[in-house]
């Protein structure tokens, strides 16, 4: 009998077996890149029997579901690392996946490939969940190094012990993953160990006590006052986090108050102050004097660098409490900074918090928490698999996003153009028609064929029929994040039928969809949940394309300057709030419209590459792909692809990321960002 | 013997909501497939996630069974079939029912993971927007029983159930228990596809067994309770008292399962919102008319 590669250790005994079977027949799998790119290449896991969780640590299957870039496959040993023992990997298609562990069973991408797949695990389960000897498995990425860093100065980074050449102070050790060092995005979370959750993973196993060794960072010891510096113990890394000073936060607010002949003020409330003790109106607390204020007041902050003695720091720790520096007026007197009398060998502000906390980002609230680095990607349920997003995170509001996209790389120099159609088709597996089409136009414009009017009207309903089921994929993912479980059942069972479907089919099944269409618009609750969520005007639409920006009014889409369209009667349609809900709308009316296209074309027609090509040559296309214009430069030199430039929405779309979700509650963020549809594959190609 | 009997119904009735509750999720009715997940369950590994407070790691799920039984123990299966016939049983249930917010604050700061803790803090928010709609409809309850005791509230409701006597006091309870229970669309704290779990996301094996058998009992406690002061409790024809309340609670469970999820998960602001706003006000309104219909006809 053959083990599992994530065989649980332990003796086989009859009880252990009977647990064996069990898990046999109650697979939950964590799918990646994703279930929307699953569901694109034609895979259905819940109706193959397969339950979908939303966090590797409730699974014991990992379902490797097509290829993946090697940036994937590296989160994918994270998540691996993350999942409970007994665990197995069902790999289809996916190619070369160390460092994860040679898969337990594989199959073809597809359905029956799933099926059969399954089977073949659930007697792998039975037979080899336990064993008496299991191999270790260590993330790659999650292997961490100890580096030292000088408490004060966070760039200056060495890989050995010493004194820091900016201030002369010792350097204290930290721990950093290797990820991290590598600078490998979705893992932002390792970095230093507030990293939490997610990619946090580990062979945490029961017995790994040796961690417990962290816990004196974890609170906020260590943070009060500066005297010591064991408090910093490196174990902080972030050069960005702000929150290093929060416990003294308030009781310190004085310190920074603006300079006036009151000598008394509340601890709470700064602009109450008084020139003798007593308690403050607003709230009735002791004022406090604020005389060491003054003290450090007339120096400026200037002062701070010149202290020899870290006693005096007490007080400075509190303008870390302050958080925003420009809240509460009154700080302009730091601009005495200026003028440090600079002593050999150390800088100005050393020691001060006001020099560790200036120009960091502050929340708006004025309410000082820690932040929190999360990474909600590449393998997030409810976004696109593949979409590296990582949030910082202000209790539960975003202060910061950051999108990047897992690109699969140029096409190899030598390309033959014939094969162009192929290899941009390949690039996206969540938009590989509009992609294949997009490459044909581009050559057609080289050679300078042109199709006729009944195959253009053809292809033009083989693209439209993707967009539909692109848009249903997308609708899946959005009932997932939103807790719809029959919308997202319905929705993929639908995208299912039709991805492939002939006209005929289709005909039969748009009733279904346009029904489908309409329950989601009247479902109860669902337009108070989107509406208001990641609006755009129209004036911050410029730049962006496809249904997000129809759906602020603007009428942009490449369709219209298509004469095959023309032909079709086609008619840009657009909504005019420009929030998630708008974008839902018109997601669902362009679903519609597609279907009426496709009906009247009456035939769908995948493109073929033109022949004859010629050798060299200059060609250009667009297209309007399911998420917006998409353009293709294209340069052929000795019958090779040699220049190929494909501009897609996903820069433009990602860009709105950021400033929409400033501020936003996390649930309300993910929303908004869901209702972009970002395609993070085949970007930069 | 009560109480072995109260417990066995328990386990049964905790069964029957596992079975709802795969149905509506996975949309395949099974009878085994609780069974088959507890025993897979068991069977994993369990993982302590990095720099985790231990105490409250473990102590949440733990804490979450511990309110869930004792908020069971004053719920009446039929006359004397109860495990403790408080004077001040209604009163107890709340009581009881407040550690549920504790355990999930523990879950979700003890394993030191993002997810979890924002899930866990979001349920504070939560409390807030259902702690007094759980209790002002209670009040109205009370009031036409005249008394605390759930026995006593169940026979005040002889002639007419409380669900006809005061239904918008019923609909807010409802609301409410949704939001103690974090059943869908309340489910804020875990929230699938936008928390990734949340407090239970870093939990396995036989931990993650405890918190979901924890979070069947409170189901069962809260609807329990609703057969209790809306439904009549026992009263019925024809089949023995433990049967009515058997069927009511297990019915009225199903429909809290399934009838959320079809709605999309609330903002949390907006439940927030609603909770205070209107739901208070009903509420008040509720207390407000019982006392007058109470004085007025003698039912």
């Amino acid at each position: 009998m053959t083990v599992l590669s994530g065989a649980r250790e332990g003796a086989i005994t009859g009880l252990r077996g009977l647990i064996a079977r069990a898990m046999a027949r109650d697979l939950c799998a964590f799918v990646v890149p994703g279930a929307d790119v699953a569901r694109a290449r034609g895979l259905d896991v819940g109706a193959a029997g397969l339950h979908r969780t939303d966090t590797p640590r409730h699974a014991n299957v990992l379902l490797v579901a097509g290829p993946v870039t090697p940036a994937l496959v590296e989160a994918a040993s994270v998540v691996w690392a993350q999942m409970p023992r007994p665990r197995a990997i069902l790999a289809l298609e996916a190619g070369d996946i160390a460092p994860l562990p040679a898969p337990d069973a594989a199959g073809v991408l597809a359905q029956d490939g799933l099926v059969a797949g399954l089977a073949d695990l659930r007697r792998a389960f039975v037979g080899g969940a336990f064993a008496e000897q299991v191999a270790d498995f260590e993330a790659p990425a999650l292997t961490t190094q100890i580096e030292y860093t000088c408490p004060m100065h966070p760039e200056v980074i060495s890989d050995e012990p010493g004194k820091c050449p900016k201030c002369g102070m010792v350097l204290v050790e930290r721990e950093v993953s290797g990820a991290a060092q590598k600078g490998h995005e979705g893992h932002e979370g390792h970095e230093g160990h507030e990293g939490h959750e997610g990619h946090e993973g580990h062979e945490g196993h029961e017995g790994h006590e040796g961690h417990e060794g962290h816990e004196g960072h974890e609170g906020h010891e260590g943070h009060e006052g500066h005297e010591g510096h064991e408090g910093h113990e490196g174990h902080e890394k972030s050069p960005e986090r702000p929150a290093q000073a929060e416990n003294t936060g308030h009781s310190a607010h004085a310190v920074h108050a603006p300079e006036q002949p009151a000598t008394y003020t509340c601890p709470m409330h700064p602009e109450v102050t008084s020139d003798r003790p007593g308690s403050c109106p607003k709230c009735g607390m002791d004022l406090v004097p604020r005389g060491q204020a003054g003290e450090h007041g007339d120096g400026g902050h200037s002062g701070h660098g010149g202290h020899g003695s870290h006693a005096g720091h007490g007080s400075h720790a509190g303008h870390g409490g302050h958080g925003d520096h420009g809240g509460h007026g009154g700080h302009e007197e730091h601009g005495g900074h200026g003028s440090a009398p600079d002593i050999p060998g150390i800088e100005p502000h050393f020691m001060s918090m006001v020099g560790l906390t200036e120009g960091k980002p502050v929340s708006p609230d004025g309410l000082v928490m820690e932040w929190i680095d999360a990474p909600f990607g590449p393998f997030f349920p409810g976004l696109p698999g593949g979409l590296g997003l990582t949030l910082t995170l202000d209790g539960d509001s975003v202060v910061r996003a950051a999108v990047s996209s897992h690109a699969s790389g140029p096409p190899a120099p030598d390309l033959a153009a014939k094969d162009l159609p192929d290899r941009l088709a390949a690039l996206s597996p969540l938009a590989p028609g509009a992609l294949r089409e997009l490459a044909c136009r581009a050559l057609e414009s080289v050679s300078g064929i042109a199709p006729g009017p009944d195959a253009a009207t053809a292809r033009a309903a083989a693209v439209e029929r993707e967009r539909v089921a692109s848009h249903l994929n997308w609708l899946a993912d959005l009932a997932r994040q939103t807790g719809l479980s029959w919308l997202e059942r319905r929705a993929a069972a639908l995208h299912q039928g039709l991805r492939a479907a002939g006209t005929d089919e289709i005909a039969r099944r748009a009733p279904a969809i346009r029904a489908l269409a309409g329950r989601v618009r009247r479902t109860p609750l669902l337009r108070d949940k989107l509406a208001g969520i990641g609006r755009i005007g129209t004036s911050g639409a410029e730049g962006i394309v496809g249904p997000v920006a129809r759906a602020t009014g603007l009428a942009t889409d490449a369709r219209a300057d298509d004469p095959a369209y023309a032909e079709l009667g086609f008619a840009t349609l657009t909504q005019t709030s420009g929030d998630a809900w708008a974008r839902l709308s018109q997601r669902l009316a362009e679903i519609g419209q597609s279907l009426d296209l496709i009906a009247r074309a009456g035939a769908i027609a995948l493109p073929e590459a033109p022949a004859p090509l010629p050798r060299d040559g200059h060609g250009m296309a667009s297209l309007e792909t399911p998420r917006g214009k998409a353009t293709l430069h294209l340069i052929l030199k000795d019958g090779s692809a040699g220049t190929v430039h494909l501009t897609t929405p996903f820069a433009a779309l990602a860009a709105l990321v950021e400033p929409m979700t400033r501020q936003m509650e996390l649930a309300e963020a993910l929303t908004a960002i869901a209702s972009l549809d970002l395609d993070p594959w085949g970007v930069d190609a | 013997m009560s109480i072995v009997l109260v417990l066995l119904a328990l386990a049964i009735g905790c069964y029957l909501v596992a079975v709802f509750e795969g149905w509506a999720v996975h949309g395949r009715f099974s009878l085994m497939r609780p069974a088959i997940s507890a025993l897979a369950l068991l069977g994993r590994e369990q993982i302590l996630p990095r720099t985790p407070d231990r105490l409250f790691f473990e102590t949440g799920p733990i804490l979450l069974l511990v309110a869930g039984l004792l908020s069971v123990a004053v719920i009446p299966l039929a006359p004397g079939l109860i495990i403790t016939d408080l004077a001040i049983g209604a009163l107890f249930l709340n009581a009881a029912l407040a550690y549920v917010l504790v355990a999930l604050i523990m879950a979700g700061w003890g394993p030191n993971g993002a997810y979890a803790m924002v899930g866990g803090w979001r349920f504070l928010g939560q409390f807030i927007a259902y702690a007094m709609l759980i209790v002002m409809p209670i009040t109205a309850v009370a009031m036409r029983a005249e008394s605390l005791s759930t026995t006593q509230i169940v026979l005040s409701q002889a002639a007419l159930w409380n669900v006809v006597y005061q239904p918008i006091g019923f609909v807010l309870f409802v609301i409410a228990a949704l939001g103690v229970a974090w059943l869908p669309p309340i489910d804020l704290p875990t929230g699938g596809g936008d928390l990734a779990g949340g407090v239970e996301a870093e939990y396995t094996g036989a931990r993650l067994a405890v918190w979901r058998l924890a979070r069947l009992v409170i189901v069962v406690a809260l609807s329990g309770a609703t057969v209790t002061f809306y439904f009549g409790g026992w009263l019925g024809p024809w089949l023995p008292g433990w049967a009515w309340t058997a069927l009511k609670t297990v019915a009225v469970a199903a429909a809290m399962l399934t009838l959320g999820r079809h709605l999309p998960r609330l903002r949390e602001e907006r439940y927030l919102a609603v909770s205070w706003k209107l739901g208070i006000s009903l509420a008040l309104a509720n207390i407000f008319l019982v006392g007058v219909i109470a004085l007025l006809v003698p039912i």
